[in-house]
């Protein structure tokens, strides 16, 4: 099982995990395999049968078990985990012969391992892949019985289709930790905090493709307990049409949240296709600026240079000094990688020319920026120059963006390389797809 | 094999989505129902025709019905819960239940390839060129094309040469059926108590209302992105879709009524290709083999990629089929084994056009075991909320799956005794 795409994450001090303990992993107790087992009296007696079992807070790492279902006559009850004696591969002990017999209510945090998880879908962080859990193993080793991982070994399929004597044995295959699971959609309050901690762990380019991946209600109970930041980050890799789907189905406070995180072009890319009358929803729920930007952006045909380019510009004037200017890209920080260069512009707005980065580093630190103008002039294109004519650009400049103005040479915005390549390719999604996959 | 690997995941979901941008204009509903009309459906309708003339056609009336109400339920499945049949049943049931269902859909999907393939051979005899060069030939063509990529193209080839069959209606005019006829027996309810009559409607109902049907009726609403707010015209779309593709069975019962009716037992597809006459005159032939070849590579191809693809989805490897060698080898062996089979079974010798119909038979024994399972997910209200079975459809689709469901039972009874007897 070789996962290269692994040696591209940033190494992460991990902390120990339980299924790796020995004596954990030789001891594990199958859930599927203590499904329809007896309940037995602190006597011996047979009262009833595992129906299912329960855990509370599946925010934290290991959750401990909190009761069980149990099917006592005609009824379910609920058998809280103080009245447990012992639980063990083939049988539960109870430590007090009372029962409380009101048929079995859910309430709130509490998540029914067999109902709920079992044969459902789960996010692996680890692996960063959408599994779906053959079972789940408990573990009371240490302590509480507490849930410590999920199998998605096929052959633990054909274990629980067998005859029952081999039902109970924990058959560890492919076990992954439950501390590197992320739940999906479950019934109950999930924590946010460990949510997004862990989903940190994710580049955005993988966290989009594993929200391609899970199916519709786990995707928007994903997105929606993701921070915005987190959120904006993996819209902005997803799929266009998969994208278009979840900003439709948010609700539009929350929308407009996620797209005040993302870049300028990329919100209007966004919600390009969005209908008009919710677009407008949510661009007036949007900071001032960043609202004028984008609706400024919606308002060019999207294969014209007015529709690919970014807004994030730097203008500075002839007089300031290197210096001053340098003091100034710091706040830029978030749009790092859509600054290619520093605009010089005249008293009415006119480019007199793109400063690129490196320019401005061996550039005199007290030296006026307009001695820096002058050759290699910058390749700049009309707001309303079409793909081709922005390609062709493009080639003709040696560096990584050109620039766009008005007609009458006032800078609007910079196109990238990469934008004219996403442009070009738009069939072929995002390359995250198979980065790391080969 | 990562070349191959990542193609195939990448590739078995944009094939479960690709018809409906092939055919952009219509619905994943009309696309879906419109499936039932491959080499099996083609054949069968025209088996019906040439047996028992416009006899069958009340029955297609309540087929017709029956469909609309499954299609209608399947759609609705998808674009509530926004998964796949497959994986809901997974959920929803006991491991037991999910696994015999999954194995159901199997066996009936195993049966379609078969039939594709008696499709194509038979299609290749009408050109006259051997099963037996055809076949084999057709089995590792669609293997590569599959594999290796151009998929794509080769599927627009296929549904454009599918289209042939749009002549049916017309010839079902200019062939001047006995109208008088035509109308009464859709009209009026009959039924033959014969036991080959009884078979045939078994079959012209598997042939109808596929399993493979609502699996891909459920897996293009959810890859639309379609929302319970979308249910409007998803319902629109899958009860038209229904309607446009019995008119059309119907419409090859009676062209084929009108030119061969009542001549028995339909032996040969130049026999079945005799119906295009009144539009192609001495070309019929050839046009019948034509649309016959297409709509049979099509399902070739679609058929065991679905199949594949609902089965790593009940194992729930569909996510990640192509991260791990082994997963994709068990996908990629999955496809190639039906494929195998089912060019095997079509060169074993014995009449194609039996072999075909059987397999739509074995399809109408299954039909009602998919059916059960659709109709306790539509009425279940822990999955479906508001969008859940209201107490007119659901008895009304309770009826059309225990009908379905109590005549095959009782014509595989009826087979079996037979064959003891």
């Amino acid at each position: 099982m070789a996962r290269p795409s692994k040696l591209l994450y940033p190494v992460r001090a991990r902390t120990a995990r339980v299924t790796h303990n020995r004596r954990v992993r030789e001891q594990l107790v199958s859930v599927a395999g203590l499904i329809g087992r007896p309940v037995l009296l602190p006597d011996g007696r047979d009262v009833g049968r595992v129906v299912d079992i329960i855990v509370r807070g599946t925010d934290r790492s290991y959750p401990a078990v909190s009761g069980l279902v149990a099917r006592v006559g005609r009824r379910r009850v609920f058998v809280p985990v103080a009245h447990i004696e012992q639980l063990t591969r083939t049988q539960v002990t109870l430590s007090s012969p009372q029962l409380d017999v009101r048929d079995y209510q859910r309430r709130d945090g509490e998540v029914l391992l067999m109902g709920d998880v079992v044969d459902h879908q789960l996010v692996d962080i680890d692996g960063v892949q959408v599994v779906r859990a053959s079972d789940l193993y408990l573990s009371g080793v240490a302590g509480p019985v507490r849930l410590v991982g999920v199998e998605v070994g096929v052959g633990t399929l054909l274990r629980r289709l067998g005859p029952a004597r081999f039902r109970t044995r924990a058959t560890p295959e492919r076990v992954i930790d439950w501390a590197d699971i992320e739940p999906l959609g479950h019934h109950g309050a999930v924590q946010i905090d460990r949510r997004n901690r862990e989903l940190r762990r994710l580049r955005p380019g993988d966290l989009a493709d594993l929200l391609e991946q899970v199916g519709r209600p786990q995707r928007d109970h994903l997105v929606g307990a993701l921070d915005a930041d987190l959120a904006a980050d993996a819209l902005e890799e997803m799929d266009e049409q998969q994208r278009d789907e979840v900003i439709r189905n948010l609700d539009p406070q929350r929308a407009a949240t996620i797209i005040a995180e993302m870049e300028p072009d990329e919100a209007a890319e966004t919600l390009r296709e969005v209908d008009d009358e919710r677009r407008d929803v949510i661009v007036d729920q949007l900071p001032a600026a960043a609202g004028a930007a984008i609706r400024t952006l919606l308002g060019y045909s999207r294969d014209t240079a007015g529709g690919i380019m970014t807004t994030v510009v730097i203008f500075a004037t002839e007089t300031e000094t290197v210096a001053e200017v340098a003091a100034r890209l710091p706040q830029y920080g978030d749009h790092r990688s859509d600054i290619d260069g520093v605009l010089i512009v005249d008293a009415d707005g006119r480019l007199l020319d793109d400063v690129s980065l490196f320019e401005l580093l061996v550039a005199e630190r007290d030296a006026a920026m307009g001695s820096l103008v002058g050759p290699p002039w910058p390749i700049v294109v009309e707001v309303d120059a079409t793909l081709d004519e922005i390609v062709d650009a493009t080639l003709s400049n040696r560096r990584g963006s050109i620039v766009v103005a008005d007609g009458q040479g006032r800078p609007l915005g910079r196109i990238l390389a990469d934008d004219v390549l996403d442009a070009l390719a738009p069939g072929r999604g995002r390359l995250h797809r198979d980065v790391g996959e080969q | 094999m990562n070349f191959s690997a990542s193609h195939l995941r990448a590739g078995v979901r944009r094939q479960l989505r690709r018809p409906l941008a092939v055919v952009a204009v219509l619905g994943p509903g009309l696309i879906a129902a419109n499936a039932g009309n491959d080499a099996g459906g083609i054949l069968s309708y025209a088996s019906a025709g040439a047996q028992y003339a416009y006899r069958t056609l009340f029955i297609m009336v309540l087929v017709t019905i029956a469909l609309v109400v499954v299609q209608e339920m399947s759609a609705r499945i998808g674009a509530t819960t926004g998964n796949g049949l497959v994986s809901l049943i997974r959920e929803q049931f006991s491991l037991r239940v999910a696994t015999f269902s999954v194995v159901c859909l199997l066996v009936a999907n195993l049966g379609l390839v078969v039939s594709e393939f008696a499709g194509i051979g038979a299609a290749m005899e009408l050109l006259g060129v051997s099963r037996y060069i055809a076949v084999p030939t057709a089995a590792i063509a669609i293997w590569a094309v599959v594999i290796f990529g151009s998929y794509r193209y080769a599927e627009r080839v296929f549904i454009l040469l599918s289209l042939v069959f749009l002549a049916y209606p017309i010839s079902a005019i200019l062939g001047h059926p006995h109208w008088g006829t035509v109308a009464s027996n859709t009209a009026l309810p009959h039924l033959l108590a014969s036991r080959s009559f009884l078979f045939l409607v078994v079959a012209l109902i598997g042939t109808t209302i596929t399993p493979y049907m609502q699996l891909y009726q459920t897996a293009a609403v959810v890859e639309r992105g379609a929302r319970p707010s979308d249910l409007r015209n998803i319902r629109i779309d899958s009860i038209t879709g229904s309607i446009f593709a019995n008119v059309i069975s119907m419409a090859i019962i009676i062209a084929t009524a009108a030119t061969i009716g009542g001549t028995g037992v339909l032996r040969s597809a130049a026999q079945a290709a005799q119906a295009l006459e009144p539009v192609a005159g001495s070309a019929a032939k050839t046009l019948f083999a034509i649309g016959l070849l297409g709509a049979s590579l099509l399902a070739a191809a679609v058929v065991p990629l679905a199949t594949s693809y609902a089965l790593a989805e009940a194992i729930g490897v569909e996510r990640s089929v192509s991260r791990t060698f082994r997963d994709a080898k068990a996908f990629l062996g999955l496809f190639t084994v039906q494929l195998v089979i089912g060019a095997a079974i079509a060169l074993a010798p014995g009449n194609l056009i039996d072999l075909l119909i059987n397999m739509q038979f074995l399809n109408g024994l299954i039909s009602p075991v998919l059916l059960t399972f659709i109709l306790i997910l539509a009425n279940r209200r822990t999955l479906m909320g508001d969008n859940v079975n209201g107490k007119k459809f659901r008895a009304l689709a309770t009826i059309c799956t225990v009908a379905v469901a109590a005549l095959a039972a009782f014509v595989a009874l009826q087979s079996i005794v037979s064959a003891l007897s």
